[in-house]
């Protein structure tokens, strides 16, 4: 519920599964209204995923609205016209489920996990928000309330949570739409009037920017009937206008330094602007953070967290912080976060990484390491695909950002055709220090080594 | 019509789903939750048990929807074993099992489980250590030997230890600059007293004192096969064929007598209020609570209902009273944690300098409440549900389903206990919960540990007895 970044340490979710031998069944439709609408049955345990997909986030905000689509978000659980304030997380919870909603650069994404006999209890609750939200200024004013007392709480009063979302994607990008705060300023939320959300919710929670995925112990006759029962007469609106999120050319490499009052521990930020998903490149960078980060084999560990002893722990990905590689859009870099033992400086750590990085670039893997690592990235899509909600969240990015929800099939095969020479070749395109941005965070004294006060950003 | 059946059998699903979905989509009635058919049955795949002749005990679980397995090596070898002195010995030796045997490297041990596109890795918790592993499911032969070896033959090499309490210390550091573990440990302390529950954390002179001698005397004298369940879900070979394999890894492993473990024994619960001094705190953390009934008793399953009911997700009492009604709080909570010996039920929140008298009075007031009058049977039953639901969710992935099993090991749990789980959550009654709730949740000899800043909250504090003030460590 209401968290705007999920920042994932190592995930290898992204692909899937021919060389999984498992294959996930699919029936995939449209409503006449333009909902997508994407369906696997799996009748093993009596637990349905109803994930709900709306086709707009943080990047589709407006100069002056930033960490709209943030508060929109809590809207979302605000009630509806048949479903007043409470009902939803009261509905849910006491017909043993549970039920979330996160916002992310782009797009918006609501679920619930029940029983399989309260499908359509599912069905009815998010078919109503979709339909007749009760956005009025009460529930606005109250949200915002919420939503700026999570950004003292889960940002403003945690380390390294400013710099990493309100500074680096200033160095990362240079296209406003990348680059602004995705949790957004007090000052644009206290802007917020009622109309602005209104007109949001119209355009862009509208049955045709969605995607509805049901994953779990249903029949599809039952489930294809009562989506048509609760959706097929929600009205369809003109498809928002998309952003236009292209950066400028020439990507200008820098390092920054950023004073946190509530870190103990220092930090570094590297990132690269990253290829077009699905491009051959952005399968062999997902190999090369498997080779740099993955499992208990991985570079960083054996070499800086062992070897070295200079880093203390580390979180990297395609999209890193707000994406996966599997919802990565671009553009997103190649990113990482390491934490580090204060005895060395921000600058011998990038140097150690750079290190790294060189070797994949100086000679082609080792055909030992190559399997390893393509064993390590199969076993983990095989495993996320257990949960019907995992398994839902893989469907609707497929569905959504590539039109192909049955590539939750083929995915993998991709990623195991890559060789050696596509990595090389990848790390000496991407990964060079003149396409390299890094944020340093250092550790700044606290006002009166006080442990909770807050630094100076508002 | 269907919709009107007072109650609908699994049977009439299907018929009641057709009906609701062949009304045109104007006419169905969208003020109201549609009425659906009770939860489904579910029977979890067949649990079988056995034992190797060396006393190690194997549980299985065939489940070959996905081509993985997932294992656990259960010990009772947890942090209560460890000695006096020695503080976090348990967890030390868990965490380096994995770092070097006399055949294998840290490099290799780690390069070899990703080959298996696995994971490998050592936990302890309060009664049990624990190696837990996964595989792609051709890999469970190799799978298995990698766990044998590091529960039999980890060398706990100089240099991997001298990481391991560097890094230790430093993570110690960083848990005791926070307010919410500095609470747990001392309403550990406080309530288990002298017993080997007390300590949630190794201390710093322990870390310290960790060495080759003390590692190997815990393992040799606490991970022995007749101390041991090895549980293993997942696409498994035929039982034949996964004996031998077993046999083949486990079955030259001496069995061995071990000292008898240590006894529980806290101290009586009785009224007491500690406030632990950390100046210059804006917020204060607040626990209040006692020693409970274990897992295996029959109040377990009234006392766990009502722990949902007063402080358990957000159809909770307070949930809704404290952090949604009062706005104390962003967190209010409660918990009941069943160790194999001993429990404790708390009542927790978390609320601004300001606001600490009326939070707690908040406090004991949701607590005298469930203890004196019956809960109503629209919260009892939503709440029932809430407990039986995510019991099934629980149970989705191989994962899920191990860690169950490896909690049932570890507390000592009747081997039907899944099996009857939610039929034993069904039938708890208003009567039952008020009784357990009289003995356990009636804050008369509650213990009360508060983390602060003494001079904010001191006097606020005072007003609901003698307080005994302790400066963070």
């Amino acid at each position: 519920m209401k968290k705007l970044l999920a920042i994932h340490f190592l995930l290898f979710g992204a692909f899937l599964a021919r060389s999984a031998d498992v294959s996930i069944p699919i029936e995939k439709y449209k409503l006449k209204n333009g909902l997508r609408v994407v369906l696997s049955k799996d009748n093993a345990v009596p637990v349905v995923t109803v994930y709900m997909i709306y086709d707009v986030g943080a990047r589709s905000e407006e100069k002056g609205r930033t960490g709209f689509a943030h508060l929109f978000e809590h809207m979302m659980f605000e009630g509806s016209a048949n479903a007043p304030k409470g009902t939803h997380f009261a509905t849910v919870e006491s017909n043993g489920g549970t039920l979330n909603g996160s916002t992310h650069p782009d797009f918006t994404d609501y679920f619930e996990i029940l029983p399989s006999n309260k499908l359509a209890t599912a069905l009815w609750l998010e078919s109503d928000r979709m339909r007749s939200l009760a956005i009025n200024e009460e529930n606005l004013k109250n949200q915002k309330e919420a939503v700026k007392q999570e950004r003292r709480l889960s940002f403003d009063n945690q380390p390294y949570a400013t710099a990493i979302v309100d500074v680096w994607p200033t160095l990362m990008f240079r296209n406003w739409q990348n680059s602004h705060s995705l949790i957004g300023s007090f000052e644009d939320l206290n802007g917020a009037s009622v109309d602005d959300v209104a007109k949001f919710f119209k355009s862009h929670y509208a049955p045709d920017n969605a995607a509805l995925v049901i994953v779990g112990d249903i029949q599809i006759p039952d489930a294809t009937k009562l989506i048509e029962t609760y959706f097929g007469d929600i009205q369809p609106q003109p498809l928002p206008k998309r952003p236009d999120l292209a950066e400028p050319a020439g990507f200008a490499a820098g390092t920054q330094v950023y004073k946190d009052p509530l870190a103990r521990v220092p930090g570094v930020i590297i990132g690269y602007p990253g290829p077009k998903r699905r491009s051959q490149d952005y399968y062999a960078l997902h190999l090369i953070d498997a080779i740099l980060t993955g499992g208990d084999s991985s570079r960083f560990r054996m070499n800086l967290v062992k070897g070295k002893q200079s880093v203390i722990e580390y979180e990297a990905e395609l999209g890193w912080p707000f994406a996966s590689a599997q919802d990565y859009r671009d553009p997103e870099p190649y990113a990482m976060f390491l934490k580090y033992n204060p005895k060395f400086t921000g600058d011998q750590i990038v140097a150690q990484v750079q290190d790294e990085i060189a070797k994949l670039q100086a000679a082609p893997l080792d055909a030992k390491d190559l399997d390893r690592v393509k064993t390590l990235v199969r076993a983990g899509v095989v495993r996320d695909l257990q949960g019907s909600l995992s398994r839902a969240q893989a469907l609707a990015q497929y569905e959504l950002a590539d039109g192909n929800a049955a590539l939750i099939n083929t995915e993998l095969d991709a990623a195991m055709a890559v060789t050696a020479g596509q990595i090389q070749a990848a790390a000496k395109k991407y990964l060079t220090p003149d396409k390299r941005a890094v944020l340093q965070i250092v550790p700044a004294p606290s006002p009166q080594g006080k442990p909770d006060e807050k630094k100076g950003v508002e | 019509m269907f919709l009107g059946k007072p109650s609908l059998t699994v049977g009439a699903l299907i018929g009641l789903l057709l009906t609701a979905a062949g009304l045109a989509a104007q006419t169905v009635d969208r003020a109201k939750a549609p009425r659906t058919p009770p939860i489904p049955g579910y029977k979890l795949p067949p649990v079988s048990d056995t034992k190797l002749p060396n006393g190690l005990g194997v549980v299985l679980v065939h489940d070959g929807r996905f081509p993985l397995v997932t294992a656990r090596l259960n010990f009772q070898a947890g942090t209560k074993f460890d000695p006096k002195d020695l503080p976090g010995l348990a967890e030390a030796v868990a965490a380096l099992l994995t770092e070097g045997t006399k055949t294998r490297t840290a490099r290799q041990l780690s390069e070899e489980t990703d080959a298996l596109g696995g994971s490998l890795a050592g936990g302890a918790g309060p009664d049990a250590l624990t190696v837990s592993g996964s595989a792609l499911a051709e890999n469970l032969p190799r799978l298995l030997e990698l766990m044998a070896d590091v529960s039999r033959n980890a060398t706990f090499p100089q240099d991997e230890v001298d990481l391991y309490k560097q890094n230790r210390i430093q993570n110690l550091q960083q848990e005791r600059s926070q307010p919410s573990f500095l609470a747990s440990q001392k309403f550990s302390e406080v309530v288990f007293g002298a017993s080997p529950y007390a300590h949630i954390a190794p201390t710093e002179e322990a870390v310290f004192k960790l060495d080759l001698k003390v590692l190997a005397g815990f393992r040799d004298t606490w991970l022995v096969p007749n101390q041991a369940t090895l549980i293993l879900v997942g696409k498994l070979p035929a039982d034949e064929e996964l004996m031998k394999i077993l046999v083949q890894r486990f079955g030259s492993w001496r069995q061995k007598p071990v000292p008898a473990a240590p006894k529980a024994e806290p101290p009586a619960p009785r009224r007491q209020i500690v406030l632990v001094d950390r100046p210059g705190s804006v917020q204060a953390d607040i626990h209040v609570g006692r020693l409970a009934p274990i897992r295996t008793g029959p109040e377990y399953f009234p006392l766990m209902v009502g722990n949902t009911i007063l402080g358990g997700g957000t159809n909770s009492r307070m949930f809704k009273n404290i952090r949604e009604k009062e706005g104390f709080a962003y967190d209010a909570h409660s918990t009941y944690a069943t160790k194999r010996d001993a429990a404790v039920f708390e009542a927790v929140t978390e609320v601004r300098n300001e606001v600490v008298e009326p939070a707690l009075k908040a406090v004991l007031s949701e607590l005298d409440q469930m203890a004196s009058a019956p809960v109503a049977a629209t919260e009892l039953s939503n709440i029932k549900n809430y407990v039986a639901g995510l019991y099934l969710l629980r149970l989705e992935t191989q994962d899920g389903v191990a860690t169950q099993l490896n909690a049932m090991n570890t507390l000592g749990l009747p081997k039907d206990y899944l099996e009857t789980y939610t039929t034993r959550v069904r039938s708890v009654e208003p009567d039952q919960v008020l009784t357990v709730a009289k003995k356990y949740m009636a804050p008369g000899q509650a213990t009360i540990v508060v983390v602060g800043d003494a001079t904010k909250i001191g006097e606020a504090l005072k007003k609901f007895g003698d307080v005994t003030i302790t400066k963070a460590n």
